[in-house]
């Protein structure tokens, strides 16, 4: 059976028999390659609900503060992010029905653009492992696996990791992370890396969407809008734009479920998981630990292990 | 063209712990330049963007009157960054001062009707101004029957005690300050707002109510002066949105269509009723 | 009269010595609205910029005024910018939103000097959309791919030469000097068949909207239609006719200034007040607020809805919440569909 109507069909049999008063899931969106998320009340609704390469939003984000019995639709990425956030107390696991799916990469509208040559993406479909995009007077096909975002074709985690009852089957995972996407990035002198970011942050608007659609950030106040002290400079200027990615990733530090929510979100572009990445990669260095992949383990840094390296303790 | 965002450079001359608690303190301002204190005229109701060089700008109800010259007050609590720094400010300090701001109008539809000024907590400080202007000998007759309800937590949170003390003896307003609960060395009245306004309020007839104080005041006074008979067209409200820009750009103050700064602060219940319930 | 796309650049390579030139300049996959120092560097091939070019006259972030206070003294010095500059290339719709910020900025009894002065001193050089994009509804919001409204000058592409239609005075005595060749009979024809096409495509169905918006504020519709937003800047950052903005202090020692920045209703600071009362406590009130500015508040206070129909916001939302789907369901109204 397909993915969707699976899903479609677990929403309508939980809301039919009260388990749950909301479905979170997707549905279809307003352009050619996206989705939007769906809320779904009502049984007769379920049949809204979608599933494809577009559904890319981390839907988790949704579930804070969040007082009613609710079902999810999630990927292996978002459950890690659900796993999180049971650790954290912010979500009650028995408030929750987690529909997992295995997922095979969400597709990157960034890297269809470029397809593109300048031309509005008009309309788009995926034929088993190959998607075709046409603009006004053009037709593309490329193999899908080229057009996916980065996160997912590292994604070492495509499978959910909880769940109460799971859409699709099982799909093979990668042995072990990779880290290519940021491996150029890695190996630039600091001073070149600088000189990128800062050219890269100077297009950041401080939306804060970013920050927004990562379901991880959930501060009650947030530190750039603290004001008593005042932390960062409000105005878009290139060195607060760098210092406010910087703190965030380090409050991400061993949270992060690598999912990529913020860098899709953002309406500039910016390769945020070059950060995310680079901070995930860090933490599974030095404490052999990623995030949400385990209920039963204490989040890294709650923790604390003799042979922990404490490299960053005493200067070397 | 003027520039709306410029403050006029002001000199705190008095820094004065207003409140037992301390955290209300009575300021006193005094322009630097002359032509500035000439030029700025004002209505009690209004109010400035008081500017504490380095820290930012708030909105401070004006709460002396035009009636009293050289020198503007506010009384001020500590909320935030620039309160707190105001609070901490030395005496012969530069401030600015951007205003007046809001419609001064109030007191022109407020000619030839009795009075009941009802306030609470803080919010009095513009109260404060529109008594003082009515009681002014020049324009006491221009007004009716005056009635002032004042209602604070405890006897040592009211503010402007001397002045209190002072209209308590005058014969052409009728004082009734109350507490919330009894105290000791306090034999006035005790009891919150609201019911002291059904006990004491004048009969509606040509009557006018303003009413200023914390929302919760304010949402049990009105149902009150309904009560009483007076229409939302004689019931008079100052409201405080959070502001930035005073002169209706920045676009945070609104109320449904109306900014607070640049249509208010001062508005009729009618014309409340009229728009959302967004403040 | 006629500009041959071979020429722009140099055309455009004149003008940067006697102004501030700003053109779509392209930054990876995007095009942004930058000051150019040679014609080269301005694309035209583009549909329309992330960002709004209102942010070259009310800029994300500016200082307004600079300060130095010492002893008895307060010296400050106003930062206007009057600059003489030129907007080329942009698109009708963003020109059409600068008349309705003008309405904000140049209210009866205030008016900002700022906003002004930038307006006063920058002309602005259209360029009507051949092809306008599929989120574009700027012909249901009084404009259109090659409306006129705010412009000075319009270019209109007809293959390998622009045609520049005059639109203000000022738009006439910027082009004097420039010994432009003349329009000819078949520029003029290709011209017009050019625009006649473009403006079926950009239409949504406002009808009633208003209306319906008078006195919705109730509507079950509310609880649903904010549900998946974020509560982030995306929208309102991006869009041409938004204009809220925050005042706050920048100091170094004595020194300081007072800088304003663009400031958005979706966010929760936005409102709340130094007690921790906000009198539009969740996304609910704000969604709302963000609807009604637009298409109710700012009708009754300036005639004229508060949205160009540029679709930036669209785009730009990362949960894909489409303005046009949105206004169907305020006026459908009632529980979700
Ligand atoms: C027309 C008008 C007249 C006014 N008149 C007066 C007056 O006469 N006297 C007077 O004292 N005030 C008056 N106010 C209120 C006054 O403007 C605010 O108290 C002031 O703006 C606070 O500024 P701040 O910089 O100190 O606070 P900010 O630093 O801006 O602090 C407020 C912010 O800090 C946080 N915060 C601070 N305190 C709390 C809290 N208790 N709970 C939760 N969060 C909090 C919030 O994020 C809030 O946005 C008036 C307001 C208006 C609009
Ligand atoms: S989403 Fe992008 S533009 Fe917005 S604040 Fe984050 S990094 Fe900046
Ligand atoms: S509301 Fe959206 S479509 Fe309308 S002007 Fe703003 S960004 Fe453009
Ligand atoms: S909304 Fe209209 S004017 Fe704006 S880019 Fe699209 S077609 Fe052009
Ligand atoms: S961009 Fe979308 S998610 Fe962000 S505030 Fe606007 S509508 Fe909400
Ligand atoms: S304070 Fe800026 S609009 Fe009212």
């Amino acid at each position: 059976m397909q993915v969707a109507s699976l899903i479609q069909d677990a929403a309508k049999r939980l809301l039919a028999e009260g388990q749950v008063e909301l479905v979170l899931g997707f549905s279809e969106g307003s352009l050619p390659l996206r989705s939007t998320p769906g809320f779904v009340r009502r049984p007769e609704d379920a049949v809204k609900l979608i599933w494809d390469h577009t559904c890319e939003n981390n839907l988790a984000v949704y579930l804070l503060k969040r007082k009613s019995k609710t079902a999810i639709v999630a990927k292996g990425c978002d459950t890690r992010a659900i796993v999180t956030l049971i650790q954290e107390n912010q979500v009650d696991r028995n408030n929750l029905y987690i529909i997992g799916v295995p997922c095979t990469g969400m597709i990157d509208r960034r890297k269809v653009e470029a397809l593109l040559e300048g031309q509005e993406l008009m309309a788009a479909r995926v034929d088993h492992d190959q998607l075709t995009v046409e603009g006004k007077d053009l037709e593309k096909t490329v193999p899908l696996a080229e057009v996916l975002h980065d996160t997912c074709k590292a994604c070492t985690c495509p499978n959910p990791v909880i769940y109460d009852e799971l859409a699709g089957e099982r799909v093979p995972e990668k042995p072990a992370g990779d880290f290519n996407g940021i491996e150029a990035f890695e190996a630039m002198m600091a001073g070149e890396r600088k000189a990128y970011l800062a050219e890269e942050l100077s297009r950041c608007i401080r939306c804060y969407a970013c920050r927004q659609a990562c379901p991880l950030c959930y501060c009650e106040e947030c530190f750039v809008d603290c004001s008593t002290p005042q932390w960062i400079g409000k105005a878009a200027r290139t060195e607060d734009n760098l210092l406010f990615q910087a703190v965030r990733v380090f409050h991400l530090a061993g949270r992060c479920a690598d999912c990529g929510a913020c860098e899709r979100a953002c309406p500039v572009g910016l390769k945020l998981s070059l950060l995310t990445r680079k901070m995930v990669k860090e933490v599974k260095d030095l404490f052999d630990y990623e995030a949400g992949l385990d209920l039963e383990r204490k989040p890294v840094l709650t923790t604390f292990a003799v042979n922990d390296p404490q490299a960053f303790l005493v200067k070397e | 063209m003027n520039n709306p965002y410029l403050p006029i450079p002001v000199r705190l001359t008095k820094n004065f712990i207003e409140t037992e608690d301390r955290l209300i303190h009575t300021f006193t301002l005094q322009f630097l330049k002359e032509e500035d204190e000439n030029s700025f005229s004002y209505m009690p109701g209004q109010f400035v963007e008081i500017c504490v060089f380095g820290k930012g700008e708030a909105p401070f109800g004006i709460a002396s009157s035009p009636t009293e010259s050289g020198f503007l007050k506010f009384s001020v609590a500590k909320v935030g960054v620039v309160t707190t720094a105001l609070h901490a400010m030395q005496e012969g300090s530069i401030l600015g001062v951007r205003g007046p701001m809001g419609n001064g109008s109030a007191v022109e539809k407020l000619k030839g009707k009795n009075l009941v000024i009802i306030g609470g907590g803080f919010a009095f400080t513009t109260l404060r101004s529109l008594i003082t202007y009515i009681l002014h000998p020049g324009h006491r007759g221009d007004f009716g029957e005056l009635t002032v309800i004042y209602g604070a937590r405890n006897p040592g949170l009211l503010l402007y005690k001397e002045e209190l003390a002072e209209w308590e003896k005058r014969s052409d307003i009728n004082l009734v300050c109350t507490i919330d609960v009894p105290c000791e060395g306090w034999n006035k009245r005790v009891g919150f707002v609201p019911t002291c306004t059904k006990e004491v309020a004048p009969c509606s007839d040509n009557t006018y109510a303003i009413v200023c104080g914390p929302p919760v005041m304010i949402k049990f006074t009105t149902p009150v002066l309904e009560e009483l008979g007076f229409s939302p067209g004689q019931v008079f409200l100052s409201l405080e949105n959070k502001m930035k820009c005073g002169i209706g750009m920045c676009g945070r103050c609104n109320v449904g269509g109306k900014y607070v700064c640049k249509d208010g602060p001062v508005f009729t219940k009618e014309e409340l009723d009229r728009l959302p319930p967004e403040y | 009269m006629i500009i041959k796309k071979s020429e722009l650049s140099s055309f455009l390579d004149k003008l940067t010595g006697q102004y501030q030139v700003l053109a779509p300049v392209k930054k990876g996959l995007e095009f942004y609205f930058q000051p150019i120092s040679s014609g080269v560097q301005a694309d035209l091939s583009y549909s329309n910029s992330v960002t709004a070019p209102k942010g070259i006259l009310f800029p994300q972030s500016e200082t307004l005024f600079n300060y130095d206070v010492q002893g008895e003294t307060a010296d400050m010095q106003e930062c206007l910018d009057t600059g003489k500059k030129v907007i080329f290339g942009l698109r009708p719709c963003d020109a059409k939103s600068l008349v309705l910020l003008d309405k904000v900025f140049h209210g009866e009894k205030y008016q900002d000097p700022y906003y002004l002065s930038r307006r006063a001193n920058t002309v602005l050089v259209g360029l009507g959309c051949g092809e306008p994009r599929g989120t574009c509804f700027c012909a249901s919001l009084d404009g259109g791919p090659f409306g006129t409204e705010g412009l000075d000058l319009l270019l209109v592409d007809i293959g390998d030469k622009y045609v520049v239609e005059v639109v203000s005075e000022k738009g006439a005595s910027f082009l004097t000097g420039a010994s432009l060749p003349l329009a000819g009979k078949d520029d003029r024809a290709a011209a017009a068949k050019a625009k006649e096409t473009a403006f079926q495509a950009c239409t949504i169905n406002l009808e009633g909207l208003k209306e319906k918006m008078d006195v919705n504020y109730d509507d079950p519709v509310w609880g649903f239609l904010h549900e998946k937003c974020l509560g982030c800047g995306a929208c309102t950052y991006s869009c041409p006719t938004c204009h809220c903005f925050d005042i706050l202090d920048e100091v170094k020692d004595s020194t300081g200034c007072r800088v304003r920045n663009w400031d958005a209703c979706m966010f929760p600071l936005f409102t709340l007040h130094g007690s921790g009362h906000n009198p539009r406590p969740t996304g609910k009130e704000r969604f709302r607020q963000r609807f009604m500015h637009k298409f109710k508040y700012f009708v009754d206070n300036y005639g004229a809805f508060a949205c160009v129909g540029c679709g930036r916001c669209i785009l730009n939302c990362p949960v894909n919440i489409d303005i046009r789907q949105v206004l169907a369901d305020i006026k459908a109204g009632g529980d979700e569909k």
